[in-house]
């Protein structure tokens, strides 16, 4: 008896409190919109990846500085290289309480054909952070410069094996193929294997593959220990700090291109304007914060602020860029 | 002809295996690799293939009798509760993310554990609204992982 | 500083009130979310990550790792329990842990489990802290020939896992082979039989297959025999007394796969996985009675438990020596790592060695936490059996369902757990084994992305197998391993009519 008693009372206050969730909405008409329920940021991968990562620390900045009063809940919607995540919110029309994290797949991964849903479905709010692409090959190589790669590649491009860990037409294999052509190498003809369990480097070292395109970051620690050179990096002046600073960029010998790995900030569609407003704003002020600096100087990240405006130009010219490239490759899906 | 268990289940395979090979071959041509994406599929189906053939021509082993319950559970008056529990979690999916993860948990525990002949109602009752708030709590707010909280407030 | 100078640092570390706090915070963490479903050790790590952000960088690693190898210790319970392996590391432990489960010895086979797991784990440790910095050679010597032709080994598990007809493990083997076909190919980009759905593009996850194939077929099952008088003395359910003859039983398999199992988790991207599917078939090859296997062997069940989790050691050698992540769950690390403002890299044992050392001297400490939380445990968690057959069959179910939502929040997943429960009872049905299916499911994947890894770097030529040694070497192996039984069976039967 004294069970069901408990049953009825726990069922009367879930009653009680589904009813007040629906008094209370954001007043939007004075253009000052603020959250007035819990807000959910969902990185389309699993926890403990990059998106996921961002978001997590992003929500905690945002939390304890005190920005946002509302809590923030980071939901994962993992699959398809974004794809699942990105189909979900593309069902949140208008809600200005569900935002995403998400970089360069989100111009890759539709140009592949693997999402119905590009970054125009969506909502750019602000762009946080970049990333800068490495070209690494083992401290023995014979290659000294990205020039003497480049031409042994001219000659022979099936002679070498570059490893990377997206998948081909994305944005290791990409970020190589725009370098390799400004030099002048049939990018059509370059091995690109592409190796998604975390061997990357183990098959550099051990000389299963010649050269390794990725992230700056995954390879500072290897070069310090002088296991692995790096041929060039991939922004347009070299990136400051110890080590790091002595990566030649690709534009100092001679080869004019850049690529860079940009992560930031998205609502869906048709996110109301004065809650775009908003969030621009918070997310400035987040990359202002220290906390926020110490997170991106541990992991490595760029400093890349970009409001709306800007980041939509940007978006643009990322596609243009990827789609020809993709043309070239003769990927066309 | 089709009496014996193989042959069905070995026809069955064949039609799939020629649907995977089929499939395969459909794939679109990747220009830059020397192995493409339908190799592997093509080989797997093609073994498939072969393989149903061989059981094709293998006699049905006898029934283990003390495999009493392997025997004829299609047939069993049982089968009727299988297809009702089939449809239980069907509508538990179809519920989740609308009614929200404690109802639609709570809901399942009781109404299968239930059907399925459990008669100590009260004690159903107190698992089935304890093991949800459990893990939910658990999920949301100690492991900050959402599950779908529907058209619950919290 | 000397390695002695390091390991005293790193003693001290792991000694201190903090790091006995953290070690214990980790291992029982590690084992409760290694029990739970769909909360592997990955999803754990990375939850922790903001929440550690801040905290000595040494107790928190000294937390995640015992997290991480509390997860493996601890995931072998729903598979001896509920045939619901929760990681994949834990699959082999299901073969014989649920037949002994299912024969009223639940206690002991848990018992068997966690001591297995305890050895496997200290023996890794002690491996682990001799010859880390050694093995970083060994780490990096496998490219994608040398993966293939392991992973090609482990797959000939499937001659060995068959029942009955060697034919109907065939086709059980192709079908998951082809089931792991679906989504993006790796190496192309060609969406592979998703029949336009996003859902399946990064292909179908191993917890929906386990899940499904075991637990929710093994579920359907017992709906139907649910009315059936409760077979088996269940009064000694929670008995864990192992008698002397049982551990003279498990010594032999402890010893070889602690070693065995440490050896192939040092490799990346192989892991505990692999470990233990090799330790069950290699101990299943020497076994004087191979016909025990399948049936609750306490062999069966030593061997993939121990290799397991030497194998969880054993990924720490990558990390640590070279600060590449053997795993899924040691990238999570690593990540970890750096939000803490560490750089894990080859300069981590030189530059930091109170860290190094203090996790390695930790996991001793950890494992030993963990047979003394998991023993006494036993007999109550074992009761689980007890619990009435319909409201145990519900809850399996629901664990099913969480542990499988909780890999992407999303439905499609747990419409496809139901597809693949009703695919696992047809396959009963028609008596064709499932684990064939799951194993080749599990591998399938890996050996068609090395395979093709290989003809890329090779420019399409077949000579990159035989010309590497160690490919070469796993190659012969295999041949041999599938040739020799049939050919002494003939010798047997010729001698016999001579």
């Amino acid at each position: 008896m004294k069970r069901s008693l408990l049953f009825l009372g726990l069922s009367f206050a879930l009653i009680l409190a589904a009813c007040n969730e629906s008094s209370g909405d954001a007043s939007s008409a004075d253009g000052d919109w603020m959250p007035t329920k819990n807000i959910e940021i969902v990185a389309p991968s699993g926890a403990g990846g990059g998106w996921d990562t961002t978001a997590r620390m992003a929500a905690k900045v945002l939390e304890e500085e005190g920005l946002i009063d509302q809590g923030i809940g980071v939901v994962n919607k993992t699959g398809g290289g974004g794809a699942v995540g990105w189909a979900y919110i593309a069902t949140k029309k208008e809600s200005p309480y569900n935002l995403f994290v998400t970089s360069t797949p989100m111009i890759d991964v539709p140009l592949n054909g693997q999402s119905d849903y590009d970054y125009t479905d969506f909502t750019p709010i602000a762009n946080v952070i970049a990333d800068y692409g490495a070209f690494a090959v083992k401290a023995d190589s014979k290659w000294q410069t990205l020039n003497d790669l480049f031409d042994d590649m001219k000659k022979d491009p099936t002679s070498v094996t570059v490893i990377g860990s997206s998948s081909p037409g994305s944005m290791d294999h990409l970020k190589f193929a725009k370098f390799a052509k400004e030099a002048g190498v049939d990018i059509t003809k370059i091995k690109y294997v592409s190796e998604q369990d975390g061997g990357e480097l183990t098959a550099l070292l051990n000389g299963s593959v010649d050269v390794f395109s990725t992230d700056v970051s995954e390879v500072v620690e290897q070069v310090r220990a002088g296991n692995i050179r790096v041929l060039a990096v991939t922004s347009e002046e070299r990136l400051e700090g110890e080590t790091i600073s002595e990566f030649p960029t690709g534009v100092e010998q001679g080869i004019n291109t850049t690529y860079i790995n940009w992560r930031g900030f998205f609502g869906p569609k048709d996110l109301p304007e004065d809650a775009l407003e908003f969030y621009e704003q918070k997310f400035k002020e987040m990359t202002e914060t220290d906390a926020w600096k110490e997170i991106r100087a541990n992991y490595g990240w760029g400093d890349f602020f970009m409001g709306h405006e800007e980041y939509q130009e940007f978006l643009k010219e990322q596609v243009e860029s990827s789609k020809a490239l993709l043309d070239e490759l003769g990927i066309v899906r | 002809m089709l009496s014996s268990q193989n042959k069905k289940v070995s026809l069955f395979l064949i039609v799939l295996g020629v649907v995977f090979v089929i499939m395969s071959v459909r794939l679109p041509e990747y220009p830059l690799v020397p192995v493409d994406a339908d190799a592997i599929p093509i080989i797997l189906g093609c073994l498939l293939i072969f393989l149903s053939i061989l059981l094709f021509f293998i006699k049905d082993e006898p029934k283990d009798s003390e495999d009493s319950e392997q025997s004829e559970p299609f047939f069993n008056a049982d089968r009727k509760m299988l297809f009702l529990f089939g449809g239980f979690i069907l509508l538990y999916i179809v519920l989740l993310e609308w009614l929200g993860f404690l109802i639609t948990t709570a809901l399942f525990i009781f109404t299968s554990t239930f059907a399925l002949g459990y008669k100590k109602h009260v004690t159903n009752i107190i698992v089935a609204i304890a093991i949800p708030i459990v893990f939910y709590y658990l999920f949301n707010y100690v492991l900050k992982i959402s599950l779908p909280k529907g058209i619950l407030p919290f | 500083m000397g390695v002695m100078d390091g390991i005293l640092e790193g003693a001290k570390v792991a000694f201190s009130f903090h790091g006995i706090l953290f070690v214990l915070m980790g291992v029982f963490l590690g084992t409760i979310i290694g029990m739970l479903p769909g909360l592997g050790p990955i999803t754990a790590i990375g939850v922790m990550i903001p929440i550690s952000y801040g905290m000595d960088a040494n107790m928190a690693l000294v937390m995640m790792a015992g997290i991480y190898y509390g997860a493996i210790f601890g995931g072998s319970t729903s598979s001896i329990l509920l045939n619901a392996p929760g990681v994949a590391g834990t699959v082999a432990t299901a073969f014989d842990g649920y037949p002994m489960a299912q024969q009223g010895k639940a206690g002991k086979a848990l018992a068997i489990a966690a001591v297995s797991s305890f050895i496997g784990g200290t023996v890794g440790v002690i491996l682990l802290m001799l010859f880390a910095p050694l093995l970083a050679t060994v780490a990096i010597s496998f490219g994608p020939p040398e993966y293939f032709a392991l992973m090609l080994l482990a797959l000939t598990a499937i001659a060995s896992l068959s029942e009955g007809s060697t034919i109907k493990a065939l086709i059980s083997g192709t079908l998951g082979f082809m089931v792991a076909m679906i989504g993006i190919d790796g190496q192309t980009g060609t969406s592979r039989f998703t029949f336009g759905s996003a859902s399946l593009l990064s292909g179908i996850d191993f917890l929906v297959i386990a899940l499904g194939i075991f637990a929710l077929a093994e579920v359907f099952k017992l709906i139907i025999t649910r009315n059936d008088i409760d077979s088996g003395p269940n009064k000694n359910i929670g008995s864990i007394r192992i008698t002397k003859s049982e551990l003279k039983e498990m010594s032999g398999p402890a010893s070889r796969q602690s070693v065995l199992g440490f050896l192939i988790g040092v490799l990346p991207g192989a892991g505990a996985t692999i470990a233990s599917f090799i330790a069950y078939i290699t101990e299943k090859k020497i076994a004087k009675k191979p016909e025990e296997f399948g049936k609750g062997s306490i062999k069966g069940l030593t061997a993939p438990e121990t290799a397991n989790n030497a194998a969880t050691s054993g990924a720490f050698v990558p990390l640590l020596s070279l600060g590449i992540p053997g795993s899924g769950t040691t990238a999570v690390l690593l990540g970890a790592l750096m939000v803490m403002g560490i750089q894990p890299g080859p300069m981590l044992f030189t530059e930091k060695p109170d860290l190094f050392w203090g996790v390695i001297i930790s996991m001793y400490i950890g494992n030993i936490f963990l047979l003394v939380l998991n023993l006494p445990l036993i007999p109550y968690i074992s009761k689980l059996l007890n619990i009435p057959r319909p409201m145990l069959i519900s809850l399996v179910t629901i664990f099913c369902l969480i542990g499988v939502y909780g890999i992407s929040f999303n439905t499609f997943d747990l419409y496809l757990l139901l597809a693949f429960g009703i695919i696992g009872y047809l396959l009963r049905l028609v008596s064709f084994p499932a684990a064939p299916f799951i194993l080749a499911f599990i591998l399938g994947e890996m050996i068609e992305q090395s395979v093709r890894k290989s003809m890329t770097i090779s420019n399409g030529s077949f000579m990159i197998f035989l010309e590497r040694p160690i490919t070469l070497a796993f190659l012969i192996i295999t041949v041999l391993s599938l040739a020799l039984p049939p050919l002494l069976g003939m010798r047997k039967k010729i001698k016999s009519i001579e």
